[in-house]
């Protein structure tokens, strides 16, 4: 008796794996766009929470349904190392972001703070902007006590000196739809403008294409 | 880590700093009262109108590029016509390393002396001349050190980064398994212990 | 010359990229100096002008006053710059060997960057922990896409019992073989614990 039940419960986890498997890949997909994007942009990108909490849910929800599957099971090594992958993406996703976060902290504090102002949306998600602060604020404070034995006021000019995301860098380009008017800048400085048809691609300073990459009518590979 | 910057200078670059402690030839045009210490090589409290002295780049820049300048500056001479003619010539026979440690980097920032832009075409030209060569030697297994002598600091950089991903490249062909590693200063510290036990004996 | 001792606290940093030199307490020590005296001798040479210049004769000091803040800004580049960068560097250390520092490392911290170093660690941790709603994730794992699940490995040295995620104990001996779970190594390779065998 007790085999059989057992076989069913692992039937009910199978059909329940097709459901999730189906719209998995998708997120799956958006995760990978979302990370090849912020790996190959010189700037941070507008944050894909979304995607990476939805990614998140799926993957404890395949590890809970793991815990009742055998451990010399076949199935059990290879949803583990389909689980490993995808937490390698979210991982490395969120890394890279912090990354940039850490390198161009007063610029994006900065940029932050203008989007606040006009009402757009914040490039960072809420934790990511409470690590930001903490970060920047933990840098002043360390040069600010250096900076005791300074005659008179402390320097502060330092802090307009930001270190700024170099967006000129080149980057391969697909188009996810038909686009139309990118500037191509030539080194004599001449610029030319190119339509780009969908899947085509191409390479370009980034200066050219981030706003196609931000709204999503391309990506970078 | 996995992101890949490209190198632009900032105000805290330890490349630039030192970029910009190369001097460049500078000739006072006010005097400088009490800042004789700028001049080694006298002995007096003043700095004279006329005195001609190789300023460090970080000094001269702000001294000579203002409304009111207190010196002007010209081209280092490996900027000069005379060297343009041999990088012109060929660049790939030149020890770029012995023109200066930071030729490109220096260039971009002493361009500005040269309204007609010849030293911009020549930075340019000999960059381009000089890549392909880079490249190919960055794709042999073995460093020559001869050959790694005569790049310039910003072509070294640039020769470790293309060296380091052709080895990957290879390790992955081979057998399609990237090896875990330890962390790059956890392999530091280790040779560093090594080091120091080694002194001990 | 003025600014020698700053720049040779950014070469010394240059030299031993990768690593972090000793706190050099001493070299800044004089900088801090330097600063000092040229920011002392501007403000009495400003306040001598202006005295000067009441009267209608003396010398004209605004070239040397102008030199001497460009000195001051030189100086002042390079002492945060060799700051910024250690902290850089201990950043990065965080990330490679964890939140303990090696003893032989944590010597050549200054207090200030001690004190930076746990500060860091701790917002790192409460970013990791606030992402995704189940208790958080450990972004200092998971450092290479994986290929297999189960890696070889052999031991550098006697590092003792290690408790495996399942539960499981492992004596972990020097120069011993083993055949473990990838994830379940990644850490202990970083650290230099283990070595990652391949054929």
């Amino acid at each position: 008796m007790d085999t059989v039940e057992n076989a069913e419960d692992v039937q009910s986890d199978e059909s329940e794996y097709e459901e999730i498997a189906h719209t998995a890949a998708e997120v799956l997909e958006l995760m990978e766009e979302a990370w090849l994007n912020e790996k190959f942009a010189p700037e941070i990108l507008p944050h894909k929470y979304d995607i990476v909490e939805c990614l998140l849910g799926q993957i404890s929800h395949v590890e809970e349904n793991l815990t009742n599957v055998g451990n010399d099971d076949l199935r059990r090594s290879l949803h583990q190392m389909e689980l490993d992958r995808l937490r390698y993406l979210v991982s490395s996703y969120l890394r890279m972001r912090l990354e940039k976060i850490e390198t161009y902290v007063y610029f994006i504090l900065k940029q932050e703070e203008e989007r606040s102002q006009k009402g757009e949306e914040n490039y960072l998600n809420k934790n990511e902007l409470e690590f930001a602060k903490a970060y920047m604020q933990s840098l002043d404070q360390h040069f600010t006590d250096r900076l005791h034995f300074w005659p008179g006021n402390i320097p502060t000019e330092w802090k307009n000196q930001l270190i700024i995301p170099n967006i000129h860098s080149f980057v391969f380009m697909k188009a996810k739809n038909e686009i139309e008017g990118v500037m191509v800048s030539h080194v004599n400085e001449e610029e030319e403008v190119v339509d780009l048809r969908t899947g085509s691609q191409i390479l370009i300073s980034y200066s050219n294409v981030g706003h196609f990459i931000k709204t999503n009518q391309s990506c970078l590979i | 880590m996995s992101l890949c910057y490209s190198y632009t200078p900032n105000y805290f670059s330890i490349e630039d700093i030192l970029v910009t402690q190369e001097r460049i030839p500078s000739k006072f045009l006010v005097n400088v009262p009490k800042l004789g210490k700028l001049n080694p090589s006298a002995e007096e409290n003043d700095i004279k109108q006329g005195t001609a002295l190789d300023l460090p780049f970080w000094l001269a820049d702000p001294l000579s590029f203002a409304r009111h300048p207190l010196i002007s500056i010209e081209l280092p001479r490996v900027y000069k016509e005379a060297y343009r003619e041999i990088l012109k010539a060929d660049a790939t026979a030149v020890d770029l390393h012995k023109l200066g440690l930071y030729f490109y980097e220096l260039g971009l920032y002493v361009k500005r002396l040269d309204p007609r832009r010849e030293v911009e075409a020549i930075l340019l030209h000999t960059f381009r001349s000089r890549f392909k060569e880079l490249m190919d030697f960055a794709d042999d297994v073995v460093c020559d050190p001869v050959k790694q002598n005569r790049l310039d600091m910003f072509e070294r950089t640039l020769f470790q980064k293309a060296h380091f991903s052709r080895m990957q490249l290879k390790s992955w062909l081979n057998n399609s398994e990237m090896r875990l590693e330890a962390a790059t200063m956890v392999i530091n510290h280790k040779k560093r212990k090594r080091i120091d036990v080694d002194d001990l004996f | 010359m003025y600014g020698e001792s700053a720049c040779s606290l950014v070469k010394e940093l240059d030299r031993n990229r990768g690593t972090l030199p000793p706190y050099n307490n001493e070299l800044i020590g004089e900088v801090e100096k330097e600063i000092c005296h040229l920011i002392q001798q501007n403000v009495a040479d400003d306040f001598k002008a202006h005295e000067d210049s009441n009267v209608g004769a003396g010398l004209d000091y605004t070239a040397t006053i102008r030199t001497r803040h460009a000195i001051i800004q030189r100086n002042l580049r390079c002492l945060l710059a060799y700051h910024y960068n250690r902290l850089r560097c201990l950043r990065t250390m965080r990330w490679e060997f964890g939140s303990i520092l090696p003893p032989d490392i944590k010597v050549n911290l200054s207090h200030a960057e001690s004190n930076w170093f746990s500060k860091y660690s701790s917002m790192l941790a409460t970013y990791m922990r606030s992402i995704g709603d189940d208790g958080g994730v450990n972004l200092t794992i998971d450092l290479n896409p994986p290929k297999a699940l189960y890696i070889e490995v052999k031991c550098l040295v006697d590092y003792g019992q290690y408790e495996l995620s399942d539960g499981s104990l492992v004596l972990l001996k020097e120069s011993n073989r083993y055949f473990l779970p990838r994830a379940e190594c990644e850490d202990l390779i970083r650290q230099g614990v283990f070595q990652h065998i391949i054929n």
